[in-house]
């Protein structure tokens, strides 16, 4: 059996599947101080046996950075070059907020006494003009007390050879050294800086979870253990150990790792990932079956209506999925201003209390509370857990007349969600017309039809097991290595040079690319050196609408190695089945008798015309009126417009 | 249809014309800074929503929509579906040469139903001096081209008078019509999406009445808990070896807020004038940050009212010279509305108050290069806590270009770049430490520099003690907090940011 494991900051989901394609899944609680703990009951009471592989989503790296896992964050020691060791405070300068006098800037990451200048320059063109005088660096290091050392200095990418003296050094009394040009080879230092003090950081808390995990999975005959990264690859343990920093965005990665393996399945051309659970809501493109990646990305870092703030977190230099993210999931709380305006969000009530109609002594109306009262949603996992409408219904009335709060802050958050699907098509080029909605997490396939309305988009896919998707996409994600290099001389070597470097059926190959004097780049996919100038342009002129008469740069170089995965296939539904039907009232403009549905029930090419509500363990779906339900035979339910 | 819904829907259409703008312009300026703002404007000219990233924008376009319609009004030009207009006349348009401003008319069903606009910092409008911010200017043609409010577009194409204009007198004229053609296609993104509101929910004027004035009592019940009265505060400009003095009298009433600057210096002959937008802009953003958040539209401007003698330093009568007016004057003014506030609410201490702009260029290896860059400082000390060290404040909040992006493109090798250990003021909670920013010339070039503070330091406040004040040397020797110089290879220019004012007595 392949087991895949995805532990969020609540829930911690088990799914795996045997050669004959049987599914076997379990949902437990996260023990947010030893995750392995949880992982290790959810495999014991979930019964998975005769497991071969271990496929590893995990909040850790984000949580411990965050302060949300209960355990000391290890103390680093920051070696710069002479001058500048105050570039991790200073950042870039600018202000996470506006408008606001009371502004933080997130803590600086190593304090000021433990940043230590090291006697040593290189310059632009790599030109040393100022040697390590190793005897007094070693003194140094002697001296230094700390968890972790990492060394970055300037201008290290192009020629790291005084970077690589101190390491060694280093290494000689410190088990977890992080050096910027084995992290993060390329330009703008302070971006380099905070990846490799990260990366410094998190080394002693990845590498010591991942031997706990390890360790209690001997009573599963030590499988070999695979971590999603942040890029939507799969990377083994050493990696993860040794370059943690990548793993940050695990969990949602493997949600549009699955998406673009479905997509292909089901031969979409052009999928918009949609997950939504109880907090946020992220959204991703997958086009010709390909993920999106950026290299743009700030951890603990704070959004506006789906941007990221620039200052606001930490900025991580590694490829990531480009998600948008906008505060909008079941949790967010329904409010009124001091001006009488109706609000939806930021605030979550979590799970913890959670809605109102969870009865777990939340007190502020939320947007399940909203789906609730409208009849849309009646319980929870399968009709294990029954939710409090009357208490729903009250909460909203507080604001108004229930059924126009519930409707209007539906009406406010798919606005919201409509603004982080706008942010990954429309700022890119593309029409979310052309596109397929593909909807999970536990709250997706709720708001899927509203949402699709709201962008006219004309089709949207349900896939099984809505709630448990992310762990289920990690099943299919291939294991993908990573290598860089800045400012490449023969571009055919340098790629050939980093190719040899990393392991790999295949490579892929990637250059951040701009035109001569531009402040920015763009990552283009690579096929043939010669034809870079022509890509870049192509996607420049997809992008920004024009093209200039000037000559291209080519900043950083990057490749992926990668190991396909052996493919599993999902149990298709039965094709005999008649399903049973219940009835309520539910509100879609007007109150109508509504047909409920039981999903474990539906065989496929079963036709469901909306209104209608489809029940499951993990998710509710509701297909509005106007809108036609099918089950395909991998038992994805494709809904369109009528 | 809820105004609610229409209110976000056209609070994100002013946000997407401004992501459009800053994706397709061409100049570093408008892409990685992100100096240009975007709105939606109705019928009236008052603002219903409006998307900002650099908060001297903030409010300019309150006066500078109004004065823009009436120019043309005045002028007798007519407006018809597919024109646009091009400006950048900052006694008009409310900032600086640098901002242009295109405003085209929103037609639905043939009628006119609003406007949509923006502004954006063009890197070089003209004038003798690369960028176009000139330390020593008397007027303002010794800065750039002005160009009055004409027609950009007629009816969808484009008017190649101006273009020519624009392309035999701007410094880097690629870089301008490329930015030019971005603002023209993220007002028609704005058109087109109005438009497709009114479609989908019929006359939304009513809408948008509605949340101008929803803006205007989220704002106005804020300031309603502020004690009512008249508040007089006292700032200054170093100008040669004087001190300008910028005075306030804020007045709380019961339907917003009067800042009169009687009293304040009359305008000089130097860059340091503030038109009247830029003042609008400070005063508002000061009186903004205390009023939290709220909808930047017409509503919440609608509380404030400016007053300013003609011919002072915040409201000079053409020619006088602006472009410091927008970068260190605007500082001051904020400041000085902050000092007044500081009577009746907890506020903080003053900020650095310098954008420390420097400008460098020259020849290096046969080719012309030119740098601008700001640097930040220390914030003020809060009633709660310390300032922060270090961080653009106040009317700006641009980026820093990074050492290893500027050695490589500048003959420039950095020798330090810290926090300026101690600047902060002293006090319970004291002010953010400014910045060291050191480097070395590697070949012959010319250095400006328009600054401030660099007599006395940001004030503290309750107790708490000044910041330490600017300070810029090269080779050793002490520069004043203006001046323009040649410098030479291997010279070494040490720029020391004030840091802010602390707050309350240090114990």
């Amino acid at each position: 059996m392949i087991v895949a494991v995805d532990v969020g900051g609540t829930f911690t989901d088990i799914v795996g599947i045997d050669e004959n394609g049987k599914i076997t899944i379990y949902k437990g609680l996260t023990t947010p101080k030893s995750p392995e703990i949880g992982v290790y009951e959810g495999l014991k009471k979930g019964n998975f046996h005769d497991v071969k592989e271990i496929i590893h989503a995990t909040t850790i790296a984000t949580n411990a950075i965050l302060g949300q896992v209960n355990l000391e964050l290890p103390e680093v020691a920051l070696l710069t070059t002479k001058g500048f060791k105050d570039v991790i405070e200073i950042g870039r300068q600018n202000r996470p907020e506006l408008y606001n006098p009371f502004f933080d800037k997130p803590a600086p990451l190593v304090p000021r006494d433990k940043r230590y200048e090291i006697n040593e320059r290189v310059n632009a063109e790599g030109k040393i003009i100022q040697k390590v005088n190793e005897e007094e660096v070693e003194n140094l290091i002697k001296s230094i007390k700390a968890d972790a050392i990492a060394i970055s200095f300037l201008h290290s990418y192009i020629n790291p050879d005084n970077e690589k003296i101190v390491a060694q050094i280093a290494r000689k009394y410190f088990k977890y050294v992080s050096v910027s040009h084995e992290i993060a080879p390329e330009p703008r230092e302070y971006e380099r800086t905070s990846t490799t003090v990260l990366n410094a950081k998190l080394m002693p808390i990845v590498s010591r979870y991942l031997e706990a995990l390890e360790s209690l999975l001997r009573d599963f005959s030590s499988p070999p253990i695979f971590i999603m990264a942040s890029s939507g690859g799969l990377i083994d343990k050493e990696e993860a150990s040794r370059r943690p920093v990548q793993i940050i965005e695990s969990g949602p990665a493997a949600g549009v790792v699955g998406v673009a393996y479905f997509s292909e399945v089901l031969n979409i051309k052009n999928a918009i990932s949609f997950d939504m659970g109880g907090t946020t809501a992220k959204a991703g493109t997958v086009v010709d079956h390909k993920i999106e990646i950026t290299t743009e990305y700030e951890v603990g870092g704070k959004a506006h209506h789906g941007r990221m703030i620039k200052g606001s977190g930490y900025p991580v230099r590694f490829p990531f999925v480009d998600l948008s993210e906008v505060s909008a999931g079941g949790g967010t709380i329904i409010w009124k201003d001091s001006a009488g305006g109706l609000r939806v969000g930021p605030l979550s009530a979590g799970a913890d209390p959670g809605p109102i109609s969870y009865a777990r002594g939340g007190k502020d109306p939320t947007l399940t509370d909203a789906n609730v009262a409208l009849g849309r949603v009646e319980s929870l996992l399968s009709g294990e857990m029954k939710l409090d409408k009357d208490g729903a219904i009250k909460g909203l009335n507080k604001l108004g007349d229930y059924v126009e709060m519930a409707n209007e802050a539906i009406k406010l958050a798919n606005m919201e969600m409509g603004r982080a699907i706008r942010l990954v098509t429309v700022e890119r080029g593309l029409d979310p017309e052309d596109f397929t909605l593909f909807a999970y997490g536990g709250a997706g396939p709720q708001y899927a039809i509203d949402l699709a309305e709201e962008m006219r988009i004309s089709t949207v896919v349900i896939p099984p097991y809505p709630g448990l998707f992310s762990a289920l996409g990690l099943l299919f994600a291939d294991k993908k290595y990573e290598a860089r290099k800045s400012y490449p001389k023969d571009l055919e070597k340098d790629f050939e040079e980093l190719e040899s470097k990393v392991k790999g059926k295949y490579y892929l190959r990637y250059a951040d690319v701009r035109y001569e004097g531009q402040g920015w780049e763009i990552t283009i996919p690579v096929s043939d050196v010669k034809k870079i100038k022509e890509d870049f342009e192509t996607i420049h002129r997809k992008i920004y609408g024009f093209t200039l008469d000037r000559d291209i740069e080519i900043i950083t170089i990057r490749v992926f190695g990668i190991v396909p995965s052996y493919k599993v296939t999902l149990p298709k539904p039965k094709t005999d089945d008649k399903p049973s039907v219940k009835f309520r009232k539910v509100y879609f403009d007007e109150w109508i008798e509504t047909p409920i549905y039981k999903r474990e029930e539906l065989p496929s090419n079963y036709e469901i015309e909306g209104p209608a509500i489809i029940e499951e363990y993990s998710s509710t779906i509701v297909i509005k009126p106007n809108w036609k339900g099918i089950v395909d035979e991998n038992g994805f339910i494709k809904i369109s417009k009528v | 249809m809820k105004w609610e819904i229409v209110h976000k829907a056209t609070s994100f259409i002013a946000e997407e014309m401004g992501v459009s703008l800053k994706k397709s312009a061409l100049s570093p300026n408008i892409r990685e800074r992100m100096d240009h703002s975007c709105a939606i404007v109705n019928e009236e000219g008052k603002i219903v929503a409006q998307a900002e990233h650099i908060p001297v924008h903030l409010g300019s376009f309150k006066i500078g929509v109004l004065n823009v319609l009436n120019y043309l009004e005045k002028e007798g030009i007519e407006l018809e579906e597919g024109d646009s207009i091009i400006f950048n006349d900052p006694y008009i348009s409310g900032t600086h040469l640098n901002d242009v401003g295109v405003l085209s008319p929103i037609f639905y069903n043939g009628k006119l139903i609003g406007y949509a606009v923006n502004k954006a910092h063009h890197v070089d409008v003209g004038g003798p001096l690369p960028g176009s911010i000139n330390p020593t200017a008397k007027t303002i043609y010794e800065e750039g081209v002005v160009i009055p409010p004409v027609k950009l577009t007629r009816k969808g194409s484009l008017n190649d008078e101006i273009i020519k204009i624009i392309k035999e007198n701007f410094k880097v004229p690629d870089f301008s019509l490329g930015d030019i053609k971005a603002q023209i296609s993220a007002n028609k993104l704005g058109e087109e999406r109005v438009r497709q509101l009114f479609e989908k929910y019929g006359d939304i004027r009513q809408s948008w009445e509605e949340s101008i004035d929803y803006s205007r009592r989220l704002a106005l019940n804020v300031i309603n808990t502020w004690k009512k009265g008249e508040y007089e505060a006292e700032d200054y400009l170093e100008w040669g070896s004087s001190l300008l003095p910028i005075k306030i009298k804020l007045r709380i009433g019961e339907k917003g807020i009067i800042a009169d600057f009687e009293g304040t210096y009359k305008q000089i002959e130097g860059p340091l004038n503030a038109v009247l937008g830029v003042t609008y802009s400070a005063v508002s953003f000061a009186v903004r940050s205390m009023v939290g958040e709220v909808p930047t539209n017409d509503g919440f401007y609608s509380l404030i009212t400016v007053k300013a003698e003609e011919g002072s330093l915040v409201n000079p009568l053409k020619p006088a010279a602006v472009g410091g007016g927008n970068v260190e004057t605007s500082q001051r003014i904020a400041d000085v509305t902050f000092l007044a506030m500081s009577k009746f609410l907890k506020v903080p201490a003053a900020a650095s108050g310098t954008m420390m702009n420097i400008m460098m260029g020259g020849i290096y290896k046969g080719k012309y290069w030119s740098y601008y860059e700001t640097v930040g400082g220390g914030s003020g000390g809060r009633p709660c806590k310390d300032g922060v060290a270090a961080v653009q404040n106040n009317m700006t909040n641009t980026l820093n270009t990074p050492i290893e992006i500027a050695e490589r493109q500048y003959p420039i090798l950095f020798i330090e770049y810290r926090i300026r250990e101690g600047s902060g003021g002293n006090g319970l909670h004291k002010g953010g430490d400014g910045i060291i920013r050191g480097f070395k010339l590697l070949s012959k070039a010319k250095i400006s520099i328009l600054a401030d503070r660099f007599k006395i330091g940001p004030w503290g406040l309750e107790g708490g003690e000044r910041g330490k004040p600017g300070r810029v040397t090269i080779n050793g020797k002490d520069y004043p907090s203006k001046f323009t110089e040649e410098v030479n290879e291997g010279d070494v220019i040490i720029v020391e940011t004030p840091g802010g004012g602390g707050y309350g007595k240090a114990y």
